[in-house]
């Protein structure tokens, strides 16, 4: 089948504009990427006991992502057995049974089937119709990595840590900073027409916007750092399946480097004792500092350090979020704070005042970047962009080769390949990707 | 649900509750801050943040708390440990300053606002110098020409504190209705 849109051309990094805002390309999306990507769902932290759960979607399918009473994290589509109600209609919670609204059967909250009203009258009881063997359709594939939680719906997809790749190295940074790992408050929930694509790439690579978009915020000292300039001397990589930004960090050691953006000196110590030699070394050694970044398709991460206070201290805060696609112009932001588990309790609320501040709905820096995101689907809907490729080839040469080497590992101690300064090098990589699953068929 | 538990920063805020029922609407006291109220919301829509950060006291809180759908007999209905503005003064004071650089991007060209109060009610403290105040308020909010305008309806209880003769605001905790906000930010005040 021929793609609806010039696909040689985003393999060169230009960009058919029409795709941020196509119904057609939305199509093609549900069926050959939101199918098999592994797509996250939420944190087992937010399901710490038996019983509790929270309802989450991909895509259209709400799946009830519950822990059974075995201490096991599993996700039911939520649509009940006999004829299709929703059977949670709460958002979180904790139960031992889920009860269908509608005839009342009931289901344990690890999906199986416990009851139905009138069995013998109805069925002919347990011979006539046997509840054994009859749950709530499992999510054809779930798997977590440092307790998040993924699904896909493709039973054949590849293990979750083989999907992820190298990434899982930079994932570590956010989400394992002790082996009891974070801690999710949230998520808010908005929704903002623009394509899902656009955030995610924006995470993945776009150190180029921050000086422009995010003037304000540097202007009202929310930052040390007095220029946003600064960003120029990050490095962004692309590792596995995902990629992102990084501050460069003043000269230091790997504890000064550390408390410079804010960690207390406990946490820097149990990272010390956490992460691997070449994760320390992107720090402590190379100077390079994680920030923002997309895993595909979209499941997006930021990291930094704000003021919180009048003072001249910064405090780092972690927030995860996804752009759960509602179509091709409409987007429902899910955000959460996270935080190290082990973390003091001060270090906990400083931390999530700075989230408060950053991002999320109310986020200082998520106000301009959705609305840049907002005007730009919105003109993409037209038909003159149709005729407009959007220019993706930042740190490409007309005879594509990169402006800029890729740093060596002495440089960078990380996987993948980085590379110091602005470019759409990861914003091309996750396109690139995209268009990999889009032009892969789904086998009937 | 108690406040304690609906904000992780809410620490230094004022405790002060209502006692009785509400005031009568003759009441000097039920008109100074019904009066309050409207005047603030004409501040709000028209973006006139300065003149607004001056009537909140230092030691003010300004929570919206994360709404959640959850079964009746959950027993609570905000997100635990998360809210859309859970902030101090220091933080308004940050976003106030943001709305006055040349970059706030978000509000320029500025959304039209309109901030209608309604359903305002006001009770008594044990402290003449503090007054309590229910509201309903719904924000139309339009950008640019054609765009599907967003509305955000809310409830609000505020704290109201008589200093140097001027009433300030003390504590507001907004319940918004939506779980999912229709909005593409908050990039405004309720
Ligand atoms: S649809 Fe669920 S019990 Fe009938
Ligand atoms: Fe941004």
């Amino acid at each position: 089948m021929q793609l609806p849109f010039d696909a040689a051309a985003v393999r060169r990094g230009m960009i058919p504009a029409h795709i941020y805002n196509d119904a057609e390309v939305f199509a093609l999306e549900r069926e050959r990427l939101f199918s098999r990507a592994w797509v996250f769902v939420g944190h087992v932290s937010e399901i710490p006991d038996p019983g509790d759960y929270v309802v989450r979607q991909v895509l259209a399918d709400s799946f009830i992502v519950a822990r059974g009473e075995d201490g096991e994290v599993r996700a039911m589509f939520n649509m009940c057995l006999h004829r299709g109600m929703q059977v949670c209609r709460a958002e979180m919670g904790n139960a031992s049974h889920f009860r269908c609204p509608y005839h009342g059967w009931s289901y344990r909250n690890d999906g199986r089937l416990a009851g139905l009203p009138f069995h013998r009258d109805a069925y002919g009881g347990e011979e006539g119709f046997p509840r054994q063997g009859r749950t709530l359709l499992p999510a054809p594939a779930l798997d977590t990595y440092n307790g998040l939680i993924f699904i896909s719906l493709d039973e054949d997809a590849p293990p979750l840590r083989a999907y992820l790749g190298d990434f899982a190295f930079y994932l570590d940074y956010y989400t394992r900073q002790s082996p009891t790992g974070i801690e999710l408050s949230g998520p808010q929930r908005w929704r903002i027409k623009a394509n899902w694509k656009i955030g995610a790439e924006n995470f993945a690579g776009d150190m180029y916007h921050t000086p422009h978009t995010h003037t304000s915020v540097v202007e009202i000292g929310l930052f040390r750092e007095p220029k946003a300039e600064k960003r120029k001397d990050g490095a962004t990589y692309w590792a596995g399946n995902g990629g992102g930004t990084t501050y460069k960090l003043p000269p230091g050691s790997l504890e000064e480097r550390l408390s410079h953006v804010g960690y207390p000196d406990p946490m820097i110590e149990t990272m010390k004792k956490t992460w691997s030699r070449g994760q320390l070394d992107v720090v402590g050694r190379d100077g390079f500092m994680v920030s923002a970044a997309s895993l595909f398709p979209n499941l997006s991460l930021v990291h930094n350090w704000p003021r919180v206070e009048e003072s001249d201290d910064v405090l780092p805060f972690i927030s995860i979020r996804t752009w759960q696609p509602i179509g091709p112009d409409e987007t429902e932001v899910l955000s959460w704070f996270a935080v190290d588990a082990g973390a003091p309790e001060d270090f906990k609320a400083l931390s999530y005042k700075a989230y408060l501040m950053c991002f999320g709905s109310t986020g200082m820096f998520e106000q301009d970047d959705v609305e840049n995101w907002v005007s730009l689907t919105h003109t993409a809907g037209g038909s003159m962009a149709r005729r407009l490729q959007l220019n993706s080839r930042m740190g490409l040469r007309p005879d594509d080769t990169p402006l800029v080497p890729a740093l060596p590992p002495e440089e960078f101690a990380g996987p993948g390949e980085a590379r110091v300064g602005y470019g759409e090098y990861n914003q091309r990589h996750l396109l690139n990707r995209w268009l990999d699953h889009l032009e892969r068929e789904v086998s009937a | 649900m108690t406040r304690a538990t609906e904000s992780r920063l809410g620490g230094h805020a004022s405790t002060i509750e209502r006692t009785g029922d509400s005031l009568p609407y003759g009441d000097e006291r039920h008109l100074t801050a019904h009066r309050w109220l409207v005047d603030e919301a004409y501040l709000l829509d028209a973006q006139d943040y300065d003149a607004w950060l001056a009537l909140v006291t230092d030691d003010v809180h300004y929570l919206m708390p994360v709404r959640v759908t959850t079964a009746r007999a959950a027993g609570y209905d905000v997100s635990p440990g998360m809210a859309h503005f859970d902030e101090n003064r220091y933080s308004l004071s940050r976003r106030v300053a943001r709305f006055q650089t040349e970059h706030a991007w978000t509000e320029d060209p500025p959304s039209r606002l309109r901030h209608h109060i309604t359903n305002v009610r006001t009770f008594a403290t044990p402290d003449p110098d503090h007054l309590v105040a229910d509201s309903a308020v719904l924000l139309y909010r339009s950008r640019g020409d054609v765009r599907e305008p967003a509305l955000i309806s809310a409830g609000r209880e505020d704290l109201l504190r008589r200093q140097d003769g001027r009433w300030l605001l003390a504590r507001r905790r907004i319940l918004v209705d939506d779980a999912v906000l229709r909005t593409q930010n908050l990039a405004i005040f309720l």
